[in-house]
């Protein structure tokens, strides 16, 4: 069973829910230390080998991920908004010229942290990705959650 | 699929009424009729959306001269969110690790706050 929650939001949008059991500080120095986000982003399903961050409004940020296949990918952006609650900031794949707003929200309440994350998609990027990259193959094969998304409309 | 589509897939997204339209013909196949009256619109509103629709690819409209059924195309919706669903899972999979680097990272605070404890 899966903690991450998908809350409804706009059709270009992904909004993404999930408690953490550690205090905010902790959260925000595993997001924002190089060597810490290198030990937890991608997972099991890629591995950060560059993580630049300037985590200050106007800094940039750089994650280069690798796939067990050797495949390269990077989201790069730009911070609009940094504070201890809320970042915002914006995000592209590879080389892609759109940009996708990424607004992470961080409250926390008897010790547990909850990160509230709202992707908001240009629809010009998602016609990019899809026909742009063989990022969505994979994951491509064993995905049907059509009617899941229907009911969730 | 084009390209051209898959934009107009999301801008046909966008109204909540053909959200809605297509909500209803992900249970079954249904006519303009059929489909106008849940929706409390006169039968030409509901056909401009189903235009719309169609143009999107999002549904088709059967042969049948009389009653035209509506039906539901899963194409265009499933390439839009297999690149949703991967970078969902991509997340997923990254906060699950993260689980771990926070559980290390308050060993490392409690053992801190031990040590500072032992030294009067």
């Amino acid at each position: 069973m899966t903690k991450l929650k998908i809350l409804p939001g706009a059709p270009n949008e992904i909004v993404m829910q999930r408690e953490f059991n550690a205090p905010r500080r902790l959260v925000i120095q595993a997001m924002t230390t190089p060597e810490l986000i290198k030990r937890w982003m991608g997972g099991v399903r890629a591995e950060v080998v560059i993580a630049e961050h300037d985590l200050r409004v106007g800094g940039r940020y750089r994650h280069v991920f690798r796939l067990p296949d050797g495949h390269q990918f990077q989201f790069t952006g730009v911070y609009r908004e940094v504070s201890d609650d809320r970042v915002v900031h914006t995000e592209k794949f590879d080389d892609n010229p759109a940009e996708s707003v990424v607004t992470i929200t961080l409250t926390e309440a008897h010790g547990k942290t909850t990160l509230h994350m709202v992707v908001a998609f240009d629809t010009k990027e998602l016609r990019d990705m899809v026909f742009g990259t063989g990022m969505a193959d994979g994951a491509g094969e064993s995905y049907d959650k059509l009617d899941e998304l229907l009911a969730s409309l | 699929m084009t390209p051209a589509r898959l934009d107009a897939t999301f801008s046909a997204l966008a109204d909540p009424t053909r959200r809605a339209i297509l909500a209803r013909l992900a249970r079954g196949d249904a006519s303009v009729m059929e489909l106008a009256e849940p929706f409390a619109m006169s039968q030409p509103a509901i056909s401009k959306h189903l235009k719309v629709l169609e143009r999107a690819g999002l549904i088709s409209r059967g042969r049948d001269a009389q009653r035209r059924p509506c039906r539901i195309e899963a194409t265009p919706l499933h390439d839009a969110n297999v690149w949703l669903e991967s970078y969902r899972e991509l997340w997923e999979a990254s906060f699950d690790a993260l689980d771990d680097v926070l559980e290390d990272l308050k060993r490392q605070d409690r053992h801190k706050a031990k040590r500072k404890q032992e030294k009067p």
